[in-house]
């Protein structure tokens, strides 16, 4: 365990460190100007240059790498070219509306899946089990944000019940217009994730039936409901873990759009903000945050999966 | 000499255009109510804007998101403008120019403060002006070119001498070139202030609100709001559901195809603008060098029925807009003809013309869907280059690489741009910049909107470029609100005469 | 002769959805370059925002172009993007799969590593780390997801290739002289193909919901592109007075991403039902929009 624990971490730095570099490399080659773009669009080049040596623009490629991979290590993400800002104080700050998504929705995709994807196990070849199985295939084919699209049209804008876009400028200091705000989006992220990650609990529970144990649980006087209740709930439990990881980065992916989409002051927009501006060290810093945090995820679940179930040998 | 054109002044009136380009039929237009009842000193005035500055260093970065909101409520100049561009006296309570052209002499007033406590005295003035001549990084720098001198006279008393006359100096004074800073002041501009103007700046979230807090020590007249939020919503649909929702009191860049759902609850008014829609043709580049291609493509717009699909605005024929010096109006010049068209084209042997079409991705899709169908129409197959503005800035604007692009100049006075053979849009036209230069400078002010006009009609009947629309800026106001200005929003909101009343 | 596993494919409820669904939306795409009922660029203001009646049948968007038309050509589109992925998957694909499998163990156990790690990078923030410096278009699409899914695809063939190259009767045949790259295009891809061209399915599915997201987001197609994704963006922004214009392109994005998904399951079915159910299962057309 420790064994696989040590490779396991050499692998997860390895892969922080190849992704920084990609990241790093990938965007210093760009058509537009960050210093013509702040100078402005009758600025004189000399102007354009001065400010291009003034945000140290113009220095060696390898020195800006290490730059800012040294501020990493010492906690700073960088100061944004454009306005200034420190870059770490922004993430926390749209942290603040991305994660309570991020948990929401994982919360609403667990709850959907769960009880469905059991359910639809428990109905294998029966009408309602496809019926179950045809509705998540379906439902998982859905662009998330067409979802979300519907889903405002009928929560807000025919029935009126919810907001159909924004975040409360008072945040989180009036807690109950922050959850109404972020439910439909939640609920939107929630819903595809969720008719995905039901199927993998359909199977796992398939699986786990399968399994001996369960057999003679069922041998024993259980019902073959209850004793898949009972042993099967962990292996169950225990595929969830495995594909958590993806499910995350699905989340995080799906933030970007729908946080576009309801306008959330979120980590997701200011990525494509960013993007759109060119603003350097913070796309850097925010793409490898996010890429960091899907890594790490991995890390962890690969860690608890390998710590749960010992047997289980790792699929590549 | 002429106003720089800003990114973010284009971006701005972006956002006015966007409002524009929604279907449907615009707001009507409603006189503004009055308050229902007295108005609330304590108040908190909520205003949506779209487009939010990258920092507030109004001295070094260009922009009307900065101009917007900073001018005449933080910071000051020596004069401003009025919402219809007319000149007026600020922190100067008079002023005078001789009769060369040469000599401009500024009174100030009286008792004036900057926000830390220290009086401002001619000193300051001298030295800011110094600075935005000298610095080459300073915005504004380029307009004090012929400037020889800044002096203080008395400790009251600013004389600056140009070493020609310039008419568009004094204009140029009421933008960021003309404001007034404390003399060795180490504020830093990119997040703080220290201006002279009725409001301070209390908090910046950014990527979300800014906030202005009343100056109680102001040298004028005290603002009538006790605070003021600036709510950046850069989606227009956002910004109508934060309207309805009621986090907004005033929506400014209202789009037009949206505003009514606006209706009901809010007073819709329709503001003039500088915002020229401008088609740009690459006059330095085959086949638009020949003037029939030209003529061609503008006949084969359908103005009307484009301002239409936009939701506001009005036709404009040539360079000028009607709020600033030298407006004509050139209807004569040309108008909706594909056939007369489709014949140019073929006399010019350019029957199945491919062009390229370069767009800041940001002014949505509805102005090239009309332009790709209109031209279809007409044999050209235009091809439409989304990019990013920073792209933008490098291919068209520095490279001059493009055919047509069109993006919005928001600046006043601008009509400098067709006289400089230089800029992008590459129009050399001698006469032109013959009748330009004696405009700028000519004394009387009359004298030169006609040498004014004379060149725009030129300009116009070479069809050196096409004017989609000169664009208005709807704005949402909520009927506790009184006083919020009507015209030019994306480039001036003056907060001073607003009141909030406490009812709602 | 019909092969095997496409008449089992055929005899399925969800493999013969997945077939017509297919087949219609690239025929649809291929009649789009010769005849649609309207020229989807021609605007017509005058005609602005009709409902679904006649002769627009799905009625107009904001500018008065038809909407069925706009659908039509947008097959196209839909097409060039989940072909253009998909061969870009399948190289990218084979290539890491053959070098992770076959070559000396130094760079196999490299591009295990290296698999890995690029897994891990969901295909969306590829794609905008590739936007911000090339900008937004549908080649972006095509390579974030080509290059995202190839490496999904070479972690699951991999270690195929590797069990095959190691079965008995390839060891054989290389006793008996059969060079590598011989071996190689007998042996081991026939026999990995199954795994293969699954997988295959399952990135088209990935490339169109990933050309609708980006296109939403602005770093996709261009206006000039008839596409889904834009039609979807251009129409959200006047769903508080035309909430039901966006019925038509989602509707046509989810059932073709349906379409690619059951076709993909309904092939894993056909082609080897006794396949476990490891990684195969735990597909997630996932990390795309």
């Amino acid at each position: 365990m420790i064994r696989y624990a040590l490779v396991r971490g050499a692998l997860l730095i390895a892969g922080l460190l190849v992704s920084s570099v990609l990241i790093f490399l990938t965007l210093r080659v760009f058509p537009g100007d960050v210093a013509q773009l702040i100078a402005g669009t009758q600025a004189s080049p000399s102007e354009v240059d001065a400010l291009r040596e003034s945000l140290g623009l113009d220095r060696p490629l390898l020195a800006q790498y290490t730059d800012w991979i040294g501020g990493l290590f010492r906690g700073d993400l960088g100061t944004s070219l454009l306005s200034g800002a420190s870059v770490g104080e922004e993430l926390f700050l749209k942290a603040q509306v991305t994660v309570p998504l991020g948990i929401m929705s994982l919360l609403i995709a667990v709850l959907i899946a769960v009880p469905f994807g059991i359910l639809a196990a428990l109905l294998r070849g029966r009408r309602g089990g496809t019926a179950l199985s045809f509705g998540a295939q379906a439902l998982a084919a859905v662009p998330v944000v067409w979802a979300g699209m519907m889903l405002i049209v009928v929560f807000s804008v025919w029935l009126g019940w919810l907001p159909p876009q924004g975040f409360p400028r008072t945040g989180w200091s009036t807690p109950g217009r922050a959850i109404e705000a972020l439910l439909l989006p939640a609920l939107t992220i929630g819903i595809v994730e969720g008719a995905m990650l039901m199927r993998f609990v359909r199977s796992a529970t398939l699986q786990a039936a399968g399994q001996d144990f369960v057999r003679t649980a069922a041998a024993k006087g259980l019902t073959r409901t209850r004793a898949l209740i009972q042993h099967g709930i962990p292996a169950v439990g225990l595929s969830i873990i495995t594909v958590l990881g993806l499910q995350v980065a699905g989340i995080i992916v799906g933030s970007v759009v729908i946080e576009q989409l309801f306008t959330l002051p979120g980590i997701g927009r200011m990525l494509v903000t960013d993007v759109g501006t060119r603003d350097l060290i913070k796309v850097q810093s925010e793409l490898l945050v996010l890429t960091g945090f899907v890594l790490i995820v991995g890390f962890v679940v690969d860690l608890l999966h390998r710590a749960i179930d010992p047997r289980q040998r790792e699929a590549a | 000499m002429f106003r720089r054109t800003r990114r973010l002044a284009l971006i701005s009136a972006l956002a006015a255009t966007a409002v524009i380009l929604s279907a449907c039929s615009g707001s009507p237009d409603q006189e503004p109510s009055t308050a229902p009842s007295a108005p609330d000193p304590a108040a908190t005035l909520h205003v949506g804007l779209v487009l939010e500055p990258t920092n507030l260093d109004i001295r070094h970065t260009s922009g009307a998101a900065l101009e917007q909101i900073l001018i005449d409520n933080i910071y000051e100049g020596l004069v401003s403008r009025t919402q219809d561009n007319e000149i007026e006296g600020r922190l100067a309570s008079d002023y005078k120019v001789s009769d060369d052209g040469l000599t401009y002499t500024f009174t100030l007033n009286d008792g004036i403060v900057f926000h830390d406590g220290t009086e401002l005295t001619s000193a300051d003035v001298v030295s800011s002006y110094e600075t935005v001549r000298t610095d080459a990084t300073v915005q504004g720098n380029a307009e004090f070119a012929a400037v020889t001198s800044i002096t203080a006279t008395d400790a009251s008393t600013v004389e600056i001498v140009l070493s020609e006359p310039n008419q568009n100096f004094l204009f140029s004074l009421t933008g960021p070139a003309g404001l007034v800073f404390k003399a060795d002041d180490a504020t830093d501009l990119k997040t703080a202030e220290n201006g002279t103007g009725p409001f301070t700046l209390t908090r910046w979230n950014k990527g979300s609100t800014i906030t202005f807090a009343r100056n109680d020590a102001y040298w004028g007249e005290a603002a009538g709001v006790a605070q003021v939020e600036f709510q950046y919503i850069p989606d227009f649909t956002a910004g109508v559901n934060a309207a309805l929702a009621g986090d907004v009191d005033v929506l400014t860049a209202v789009d037009p195809n949206l505003a009514s759902q606006l209706e009901d609850d809010f007073t819709l008014t329709k503001g003039r603008t500088t915002d020229k829609a401008t088609l740009a043709f690459n006059n330095e580049r085959a086949p638009l060098d020949d003037v029939r291609v030209r003529e061609a493509l503008r006949l084969a717009i359908d103005h009307d029925a484009l301002i239409e699909a936009v939701g506001a605005g009005t036709t404009l024929y040539g360079p000028i807009p009607e709020l600033d010096p030298g407006y004509e109006d050139l209807s004569d010049v040309i108008s909706y003809d594909p056939e007369k068209a489709k014949e140019l084209l073929a006399e010019a042997g350019q029957e199945d013309l491919e062009l390229t079409l370069t767009i800041p991705s940001f002014y949505g899709t509805t102005v090239p869907k009309v332009l790709i169908s209109d031209f279809k129409k007409v044999g050209v197959a235009l091809d439409v280059n989304s990019v990013e503005f920073p792209t933008w800035l490098e291919d068209v604007y520095t490279n001059h690489d493009y055919d047509l692009s069109f993006v919005l100049h928001v600046e006043p006075r601008d009509f400098g741009n067709f006289a400089n053979p230089d800029y992008y849009f590459g129009y050399d036209n001698a006469k032109v910049q013959d009748l330009y230069a004696k405009a700028l400078a000519e004394v009387d002010p009359d004298k030169s909107a006609e040498l004014l006009a004379q060149a725009a009609r030129i300009v116009s009947e070479d069809h050196a470029a096409d004017w989609l629309y000169n664009g208005e800026t709807i704005t949402a106001v909520s009927p506790i609100v009184s006083g919020f200005p009507e015209d030019s929003i994306n480039s001036r909101i003056n907060l001073a005469g607003v009141t909030v009343s406490a009812e709602k | 002769m019909t092969p095997r596993w496409l008449r089992r494919l055929w005899s399925t409820p969800t493999g013969c959805f997945g077939i017509i669904v297919v087949a219609v939306i690239a025929l649809t795409a291929i009649v789009a370059l010769f005849w649609t009922p309207f020229d989807p660029q021609a605007s017509d203001i005058g005609e602005r925002w009709l409902p679904p009646s006649w002769p627009h049948l799905l009625g107009t968007d904001d500018t008065g172009r038809d909407i069925l038309s706009l659908l039509m050509a947008g097959a196209r589109t839909t097409v060039f993007v989940s072909v253009g992925a998909g061969i870009v998957a399948t190289v990218v694909g084979i290539a890491l799969a053959a070098l992770g499998a076959l070559t000396a163990r130094w760079m196999r156990e490299t591009v295990a590593v290296l698999v890995d790690i690029l897994i891990a990078f969901p295909v969306l923030l590829i794609a905008m780390m590739i936007s911000s410096v090339w900008g937004g278009s549908l080649w972006v699409v095509i390579w974030a997801v080509g290059i995202g899914f190839g490496v999904n695809i070479a972690r699951v063939t991999r270690p195929e290739l590797r069990r095959v190259q190691q079965s008995d009767f390839v060891l054989a045949a290389r006793a008996a002289g059969l060079t590598p790259s011989q071996s190689l295009v007998r042996h081991l891809l026939p026999n990995v193909a199954p795994v293969f061209i699954v997988h295959l399915s399952w990135s088209m599915a990935v490339a169109v919901l990933a050309e609708a997201g980006l296109s939403y987001l602005g770093f996709g197609a261009s206006v000039v592109d008839p596409s889904w994704g834009l039609l979807l963006a251009d129409l959200q922004r006047y769903i508080g007075v035309h909430p039901l214009s966006v019925i038509w392109p989602g509707l046509t994005i989810t059932v073709t991403v349906l379409a690619l998904n059951l076709l993909g399951d309904g092939l894993r079915e056909a082609t080897d039902p006794t396949l476990r159910h490891r990684a195969a299962e735990t597909h997630t057309p996932a990390v795309v929009a």
